[in-house]
């Protein structure tokens, strides 16, 4: 073995992947040891494993509760699908401006951007749940409360991650309309967005299914929903049904994706 | 830039080269799909929940005026932010959140380096599967059921479920953080395994490496940089569901706001939404160092 020539002698002087070793496995066992001392389960902890896993054996599928859940599924869906198209709203135009395509000005585009950044990125900080309770203060209870907490935080994320999208297609196409005189939002419609539509289309889908776990728990601020069927049959002790509601939240979830990934597949080919 | 390269990733969509244009026609059915959707979905919240929405002007008003609360406009009392006590206090409660989120994202990682293996179509039904093709088969669905199940429940219903076995604190939050995690780390796993380059593997099974050894030798440090770059990227999206944990599990800095906002405590309410801020910023920065670290 020789090493090749002009490097030999030289060894890195840090082994960065060895210190990030040392710095997760350390930081894991630090956090382990704060809460050694700490019990994990309580008195009635190994009886409540027993009634739960029994009675996972026997979910409720009576006809009545089966139409309780389908309702409650298509509420959460119901809901989610409203937060997303708040987010759209949000998220669409706000990628224009995070990604800055649509000017040429170097100063505006500088500012749009900067600004664009730091608003999404408080926004996308605090979690759906968060704003539902700050939104829930000042709407009351209302669905809005529910459909905006979904939508705000997401529609942050949605345009980062779509201006990102925007912002890294090749550059060869939207340069060549530039040199032949196309307009900002020409190069937006006839370059960038056929270029990056269908994965941006991609990852609008994706969201969709974070948003119906999302809406799942808007039980939480008291909106209707899956999560709300869940906590009255953990109020009840009605262990059977909440593994009814967790197999209808799994299904729902799963035909979600199956469904994104068939119009992902007819929008690319 | 790699974030996009993540969250492509995370939506099982890294870019794909032979991505055309889709038609017009299907782009309209499309439209009036999703437009058709929209205009039901909303329809059937309102009529299921009741429409009392309130007005656009009266919505101004208790915006401006829920902002005064929190900053503790008109109120005699020295607001929450501007004493030192109650920094501390809330600044421990961060390191209880901070602690909860390691701890998940380290089970959550131990767990789904455990179980990809099981979860990869290459390694179980696929080009590397085992000789007795039905337990290959059975440990896929097995495994990939489990991270399904795991991935569909939201961490807070995870929560809900677990405040019945564990004892509520800062483990029962971690451990509801990682079931979630575990899902979405499985499955990014899992994708990774399956696009790894098989040549090494061919190479490593044509010298007669048995299978736990080009697991060891082949798949393991091909994945694993790959792996601490998702799990430090999921780390962000923990610190941020933490707080919301620990409205269930009675821990770190979600319990204490979910205590001063049926308390009324604007200004504390305030000064706990700033180090929440301020705590997901600094974990996003964090994250990202490391991950340059580890590539």
């Amino acid at each position: 073995m020789s090493a090749a020539p002009g490097l030999v002698g030289v060894r890195p002087r840090f082994n960065r992947r060895g210190a990030l070793t040392a710095l997760l496995a350390g930081a894991f066992l630090a956090s382990l040891a704060m809460v050694a001392g700490d019990e994990l389960t309580h008195s009635g902890g190994g009886a409540a494993a027993w009634d739960l896993l029994g009675s996972l054996l026997r979910p409720d599928l009576s006809r009545a509760f089966l139409a309780t859940v389908a309702e409650a599924s298509l509420l959460t869906l119901g809901y989610a699908v409203a937060g997303m198209s708040v987010a759209l709203v949000i998220g669409v135009p706000g990628a224009f401006l995070v990604s800055g395509v649509l000017t040429r000005r170097r100063v505006v585009r500088a500012g749009s951007v900067a600004a664009g950044r730091s608003v999404f990125a408080t926004l996308r900080a605090i979690h759906e749940l968060v704003w539902a309770l700050l939104l829930l203060s000042i709407l009351g209870l209302t669905p809005l409360a529910g459909v905006l907490a979904i939508g705000i935080p997401y529609g942050a994320t949605v345009a980062r991650v779509l201006g990102e999208r925007l912002q890294d297609v090749p550059p060869a196409p939207p340069a060549a309309l530039e040199t032949a005189g196309a307009s900002p939002w020409q190069i937006l419609c006839y370059a960038r967005l056929p270029l990056a539509g269908a994965d941006m289309a991609g990852y609008v889908f994706y969201r969709f299914e974070c948003a119906v776990r999302a809406a799942a728990v808007l039980s939480f601020i008291g909106l209707g929903g899956i999560g709300y069927r869940i906590e009255i049959a953990l109020a009840d002790l009605r262990f059977e049904q909440v593994w009814t509601l967790l197999a209808a939240l799994v299904t729902v979830i799963v035909i979600v994706d199956r469904v994104s990934a068939m119009v992902r597949a007819r929008m690319v080919v | 830039m790699d974030d996009v390269r993540l969250e492509a990733a995370q939506a099982r969509m890294l870019p794909d080269a032979t991505a055309r244009t889709p038609t017009r026609r299907a782009t309209l059915h499309l439209a009036a799909g999703v437009l058709v959707t929209v205009v039901a979905a909303w329809w059937f919240v309102l009529a299921q929940e009741g429409s009392d929405v309130p007005a656009a002007g009266q919505v101004l008003d208790r915006t401006v005026d829920f902002a005064g609360r929190l900053l503790g406009v008109g109120d005699e009392a020295t607001p929450a932010y501007a004493q030192s006590a109650k920094w501390a206090v809330v600044g421990r409660l961060a390191l209880d959140t901070v602690v909860m989120s390691v701890l998940a994202a380290g089970m959550a990682g131990l767990g789904a380096l455990a179980t990809i293996a099981f979860a990869a179509r290459s390694l179980t039904i696929g080009e590397f599967a085992p000789a007795n093709r039905l337990l290959g088969r059975a440990a896929y669905l097995v495994v990939r059921g489990v991270h399904v199940v795991a991935r569909s429940v939201p961490e807070l219903v995870w929560a809900l479920l677990l405040v019945f076995l564990v004892r509520p604190g800062v483990l029962a939050g971690a451990l509801a953080l990682a079931l979630h995690d575990l899902g979405v780390m499985g499955r990014l796993g899992a994708d990774v395994i399956d696009g790894l380059d098989r040549g090494p593997l061919r190479g490593l099974r044509a010298s007669g490496a048995r299978r736990l050894e080009i697991l060891a030798y082949g798949v393991l440090p091909a994945a694993l940089p790959q792996l601490v770059t998702f799990l430090l990227y999921r780390w962000e999206v923990i610190i941020r569901a933490s707080v919301v944990v620990g409205f269930i599990t009675a821990a770190g800095l979600g319990f204490q706001l979910r205590l001063d906002l049926s308390a009324r405590r604007w200004t504390d309410v305030a000064l706990i939404l700033l180090v929440y801020v301020l705590l997901v910023w600094t974990v996003d920065l964090a994250s990202t160092a490391l991950r340059r670290l580890a590539r």
